[in-house]
């Protein structure tokens, strides 16, 4: 395989990719299916950010949310049905309940972990130093502003982690758990060593918890542009959707079997993030994860990071992310 | 220790006829494509066909069975195919309710450790709407809680709560029953198909 000079890099020599968005198959079907797919992701997020908007304090809370998050998760696994992306990416009993450990993971002991040791007890600790007088030039601006501000800090925090997370061993060794999943699903993102799903958790949301609508609206607004990320479905993303959010596609590539496509779309929500660093690439793949598409077992994804990570101190396995993934130094 | 009892939890066994004047050799043959996938070793023994599969991958349309025996046995009433496979996955879902409930209780006693403490109450800040959301029609943010009683239920409501688990439990008991049901009737399907030529 030759692959494609993207930049300094050549991507989808080890396996097979598809880039640039002509190459990439349009939705199937009548005008209205093909109308549905087209406007179904820019009709969500206007409505849920309208939604969170206008919401009633009383409506305006935390817990509505975390429905709400579950709702559009139960409606995108039905239109994964509806619409796949790819049949080898097909939901199965085993893939589901696997996917669901984990996701039962994050809502349960994770967030217990959260609470005492993550980002809600450095936001309390903090909290206790700070007033909200000091932020009022924040609070004072418009709610979608505080709300894209939001995004963008978190986005770009979120950015810097995961990239540091594909180049530093330490880093990857919890991290490459996650690419050995050999399709995308909806619950497809849960699925990882716990390790890293609480570092990952680290990121500065709990420190806007003092502004509860402008949250809930970035909440929202993360929830219909990041969500597609782990998603079987074949959208008509508009173009200007692609060039901003980051969608199915860049992240299927995030997740191919090719070392370098996995080296690019890091951006949880705003692609365009990966744009202004130089490590967007547009493109889709099917085959996915590591070591050949070897599926990993739950009790490997919980033991494997600290395992390699023994070994690499004791000099018997690779110490770095190029070598652990058996290609040559990355320079 | 005789599992014999309770075994059918991650067990999946079964027997389908052959078709009408197909012997064990086409039997086999046909079937042999299942055996083919990555991670899986089979070994065939006369009648019958001994399985193992590591690291499966999600598209291997057998990838919930671990391991398995397949055997032809032959009657007057003509030849079946007899399979006993077995199912690390539906143990797992099985168990799965039940490390869920201890989460749960593991909550409630970290709950019970974690008393809320009231830090001296702040002067808070008057928040004040943008001029834009107010003409947008943005509902005014509600007064910071003033009174103890109030500000320690708001503390209360940030703690982790037990429900979560105990709804995961519930839904990997329903994933289990289904997943029973599901597992056998579509493996009996796959292997119809199979020996008939259609899969």
């Amino acid at each position: 395989m030759d692959g494609v000079l993207v930049g300094k890099r050549v991507i989808g020599a080890q396996s097979p990719v598809i880039l640039g968005w002509e190459n990439i198959p349009p939705v199937q079907g009548g005008p209205f299916k093909r109308f549905f797919f087209s406007w179904f992701q820019p009709t969500m997020l206007f409505v849920l950010v309208a939604f969170w908007y206008y919401a009633p304090n009383s409506i305006a809370k935390a817990s509505i949310a975390l429905w709400f998050g579950f709702c559009f998760r139960l409606l995108l696994l039905c239109l994964e049905w509806v619409n796949p992306r790819y049949e080898s990416w097909r939901l199965t009993w085993k893939e589901a309940t696997t996917d669901l450990f984990y996701v039962g993971l994050a809502y349960t002991l994770l967030r217990v972990a959260d609470h005492y040791l993550g980002s809600d007890a450095m936001a309390d600790a903090i909290g206790r130093y700070f007033h909200q007088d000091k932020f009022a030039w924040f609070t004072g601006l418009p709610l979608l502003v505080q709300a894209l501000l939001i995004v963008v800090v978190f986005d770009i925090c979120q950015y810097w982690m995961h990239r540091g997370m594909h180049s530093w061993y330490p880093l990857w060794l919890p991290h490459s758990v996650h690419h050995y999943i050999t399709q995308l699903n909806m619950n497809k993102g849960a699925v990882g060593n716990p390790t890293e799903l609480f570092l990952i958790g680290l990121g500065i949301g709990g420190f806007f918890d003092f502004l509860p609508r402008a949250f809930l609206i970035a909440g929202a607004f993360r929830l219909a542009t990041e969500t597609y990320q782990h998603s079987n479905v074949r959208f008509n993303s508009p173009r200007w959707w692609r060039y901003l959010f980051n969608t199915t596609e860049h992240h299927s590539l995030h997740h191919s079997r090719d070392f370098e496509s996995t080296r690019s779309n890091y951006a949880p929500s705003l692609i365009v993030i990966d744009r202004i660093f130089g490590t967007c690439v547009d493109g889709e793949a099917e085959l996915l994860g590591m070591e050949g598409g070897r599926r990993m077992s739950i009790r490997e994804q919980m033991t494997h990071p600290f395992v390699e990570g023994w070994k690499a101190l004791r000099g018997l396995a690779p110490a770095s992310v190029s070598e652990s993934a058996g290609v040559g130094k990355v320079s | 220790m005789n599992l014999r009892f309770i075994n059918w939890i991650w067990h999946v066994r079964g027997s389908l006829a052959l078709p009408p004047g197909q012997s064990g050799d086409e039997a086999f043959g046909r079937l042999d494509s299942l055996f083919r996938e990555e991670g899986t070793v089979h070994q065939r023994t006369g009648g019958t066909l001994n399985f193992s599969k590591k690291n499966q991958a999600a598209q291997d349309k057998m990838s919930i069975f671990d391991r398995g025996i397949l055997r032809i046995e032959n009657s007057v009433a003509g030849s079946s195919l007899h399979y006993c496979l077995t199912s690390r996955a539906l143990l797992f879902c099985f168990l799965a309710p039940f490390l869920f409930l201890a989460i749960a209780q593991l909550t409630i006693f970290v709950d019970k450790l974690d008393k809320p403490k009231l830090e001296p109450a702040k002067k808070s800040a008057i928040v004040q709407m943008n001029p834009i959301d107010k003409a947008l029609g943005a509902p005014e943010p509600d007064p910071e809680p003033t009174s103890d009683a109030e500000r320690l239920l708001k503390a209360e409501e940030k703690k982790p709560s037990p429900t979560a688990a105990y709804v995961f439990a519930g839904i990997f008991t329903l994933l289990y029953v289904v997943g029973r049901f599901l597992e056998d009737r579509l493996i009996k399907a796959l292997f119809r198909k199979s020996l008939m030529g259609i899969a």
